[in-house]
């Protein structure tokens, strides 16, 4: 083995090294060339990865997100576990805020693609892994322990899944303030992951800006509705047991609790078409007023829509989005979930027609619960017209990690 | 060649003479929308006078009143007719499409299947009307747990996919049966459909926004890249629907005279493709990307105008939303 090798070798031994230990890349002694980030306190937001939870769950949105399913080509199982612990170290390390300082070897290719500078802000960066039912098939040894809600995600009445961009081994949902921040991430955390996981499907996604003169405002989708606006309350911690974390013991293995399933849904938006109905159809297919929010007959977006004094869908229509999707009766409150999704823009398909619509994302404690039956229910809105489901999948995001050492999914690999 | 293009400018020029103007190069025109809301001050006072129907302080408002729904019976009766005369050619070609299954003639049984195909297209039936029927012989698999092997999989598309990818012409024979059953239960059900006014006037953009979704971006017909004819008999669809409707537009605001230019357009821009390669619909990837942009925009074009058409002829107003209090006062 040349010199050269080796070398390389311990280098990138020393960058997949569990997080906060020194790198040839981590020192911050002295100052790069773009070594203090001087913008405001966005870039500086930091987001711990550590915690009985994963991060970029129960976090704030940012703007930004990439979603990015891969498929487990690792030989064996030991090897896709030393894949999935330099993952996490790697997001931890992006995450918490480094320095990307070259090192020595000028020859070598530096350890860091350098598209964010010498200082790698955090920028609210968050990392959030999650497998899929097929991890858990006989490649690796892991189908005792698959998580008992975990499923391959079945096509709906309206779906029109393509199967390229449907399903995976592993979910990576990247979200961060900037734009080159998710980029970079991804990137970046592909590098220990060669010759273990292999990229399968891809989609960006972004939030719309704060345009509402209310701060609480909810952010638009791109059929131009606030979207998101009666999610569970994420501060009320006994809500968040009953309705997104996995309970240990529940039926479910051990290494579960605190885990959550995660339900992608990759939604085409008919936009053009959308664009030629009238205003009044619009606002009754989903069921609030287009410019405020809120629900029909109200006047605030987080207004109580009333069913109860509407039981004929006088004011909100029986099969209005809203009402199918959240009957808002004692019998469903168990079904709701936490929407976290992005809208997306790619292009354009075969008849000139303008690829966006939403990357839905929900968390869920039970999938066949919550998601599946509220999008049963939702199979007869009219709005179907309008979309088409044609990815994404279904994932269980583990507990977090729970200390620097520690990683995601750690439990599902303890013998 | 000649004799071709001789019915072509005939057809050309009728559509001139009735409705524009005689210019050989028809401008485009933008159809003005019913409600303006130039001149609001704000998104709530455009709603406000939408509601109470007034015109705002600048003149401009809502020139139409509504339409009775009366209105639009002779126009569905018309459609019905027409629907069910589409229906029984259907039967027609289903029934050859089974002789050429029958004697092994596989080039004879695409050339019958794309007729079957197109005719039930120009029924235009769209949006629930035909609802089961609708699914069992137009379907296709991608909301099927199995897909293409999902025994719930029937109809034209079933048929179309073995047509295409080499399934033996005697194994479509019970699918081929099953259509022609269905096309029987088809031709009695369109004749007495029941359609209310909005959904029939939604048909007449509706059914060319289903061609432009799925029939041009290739979903609709996959095996047999059959998406440039059926959008071709979508625009036949179309065309029957606004015939119907034609009494009621004329005069009514200025929404007839941009559709008829882009009818016109739009047909020349499929013509002109048709003629490109031989007098035949080419599947969808022999067309070149040129001949795509043109299409695509020209139906673009022709959907910006249509899609006026429902507001143009509403038959109410829009109904006042009662507020949750005052619900509340009531309950």
């Amino acid at each position: 083995m040349s010199l050269d090798r080796r070398a390389f070798l311990l280098r990138s031994a020393a960058v997949l090294g569990t997080g906060g230990v020194a790198s040839a890349t981590t020192l911050a002694a002295g100052a790069g060339a773009d070594a203090a980030p001087s913008a405001g306190p966005g870039l500086a937001t930091r987001i711990p990865f550590d915690g009985p939870h994963q991060a970029g769950i129960l976090t704030p949105k940012p703007a930004h997100a990439t979603f990015a399913a891969l498929d487990a080509i690792a030989p064996d199982r030991a090897q896709l576990a030393v894949a999935l612990q330099a993952l996490s170290a790697r997001a931890r390390q992006l995450s918490q805020g480094a320095s990307a300082l070259p090192s020595n070897d000028v020859d070598a290719p530096p350890a860091d693609s350098g598209t964010l500078g010498t200082a790698i802000a955090p920028d609210a960066l968050t990392v959030t892994i999650a497998f899929g039912a097929s991890l858990f098939d006989d490649r690796y040894g892991l189908a005792k322990r698959r998580p008992a809600r975990l499923t391959r995600m079945e096509p709906f009445a309206n779906d029109d899944l393509d199967p390229a961009r449907t399903h995976g081994d592993v979910l990576l949902q990247i979200c961060a303030g900037q734009r080159d921040t998710v980029v970079h991430t991804l990137r970046e955390l592909m590098r220990p992951l060669r010759g273990a996981l292999a990229l399968r499907w891809t989609i960006d996604g972004f939030e719309s800006a704060a345009r509402s003169p209310d701060p609480a405002g909810s952010r638009r989708n791109l059929f131009g509705f606030r979207d998101g606006t009666a999610n569970p309350e994420v501060a009320d911690r006994a809500l968040m047991d009953r309705l997104i974390w996995v309970q240990a013991g529940g039926g479910e293995p051990d290494w579960t609790g605190g885990g959550s399933y995660v339900v992608v849904r990759t939604i085409r938006m008919h936009v053009e078409f959308w664009d030629r109905v009238g205003l009044r159809e619009q606002e009754n297919m989903i069921g609030r007023a287009r410019d405020t929010g809120a629900p029909l007959g109200g006047a605030g977006e987080h207004q109580d829509p009333r069913y109860d004094v509407d039981p004929k869908g006088e004011r909100i229509p029986l099969d209005a989005h809203i009402r199918l999707a959240n009957p808002r009766t004692p019998k469903t409150a168990g079904q709701r979930m936490l929407r976290r999704g992005y809208n997306y823009h790619r292009g354009f398909d075969a008849a000139g027609q303008l690829d966006q619509g939403l990357v839905f994302v929900a968390f869920n404690q039970d999938p066949e619960r919550q998601f599946a039956t509220v999008q049963r229910r939702l199979d007869a809105e009219p709005m179907v017209d309008y979309v088409t489901p044609v990815g994404g999948g279904y994932f269980f995001a583990p507990p977090g990690s729970k200390r620097a050492g520690d990683w995601v999914g750690s439990g599902l690999f303890a013998a | 060649m000649v004799s071709r293009s001789l019915p072509l400018l005939a057809l050309a020029g009728a559509a001139l003479a009735a409705g524009c103007g005689g210019a050989a190069h028809p401008q485009r025109t933008v159809a003005r929308a019913p409600y303006g809301t130039a001149g609001f001050r704000s998104y709530a006072q455009a709603r406000a006078a939408m509601a109470a129907a007034v015109r705002a302080e600048d003149g401009t408002g809502p020139e139409l009143g509504p339409l009775p729904a009366r209105a639009f019976a002779r126009p569905v009766a018309r459609y019905r007719a027409y629907a069910g005369r589409q229906a029984d050619a259907m039967e027609r070609d289903v029934a050859a499409l089974g002789r050429a299954l029958a004697s092994g003639d596989r080039v004879g049984a695409r050339a019958a299947w794309s007729r079957a195909y197109g005719r039930y297209l120009r029924i235009g039936a769209a949006y629930g009307a035909l609802g089961d029927l609708d699914v069992a012989i137009d379907g296709t698999p991608g909301h099927l747990t199995r897909g293409v092997r999902d025994p719930r999989f029937s109809g034209l598309h079933r048929i179309e996919r073995g047509l295409w990818r080499g399934a033996t012409l005697a194994s479509l024979a019970p699918w081929t049966a099953r259509l022609a059953r269905d096309v029987r239960t088809l031709r009695r059900v369109v004749r007495r459909v029941e359609i209310a006014p909005l959904d029939y006037a939604t048909r007449a953009h509706e059914i060319l926004e289903d061609a432009q979704r799925d029939m041009l971006s290739g979903r609709a017909a996959p095996w047999s890249g059959a998406g440039l004819q059926a959008t071709a008999d979508s625009l036949a669809a179309t065309r029957a629907v606004i015939d119907t409707l034609r009494p009621l537009l004329d005069g009514r605001g200025d929404t007839l005279p941009p559709i008829d230019t882009e009818l016109l357009l739009f047909g020349r821009a499929l013509e002109r493709v048709r003629r490109a390669h031989g007098g035949r619909w080419p599947a969808l990837d022999a067309m070149t990307r040129v001949e795509h942009e043109h299409v695509d925009g020209a139906l673009g074009a022709l959907l910006e105008a249509l899609a006026a058409v429902p507001g143009t002829l509403e038959t109410r107003l829009p109904p006042k939303i009662p507020s949750i209090a005052s619900q509340e006062r009531r309950g």
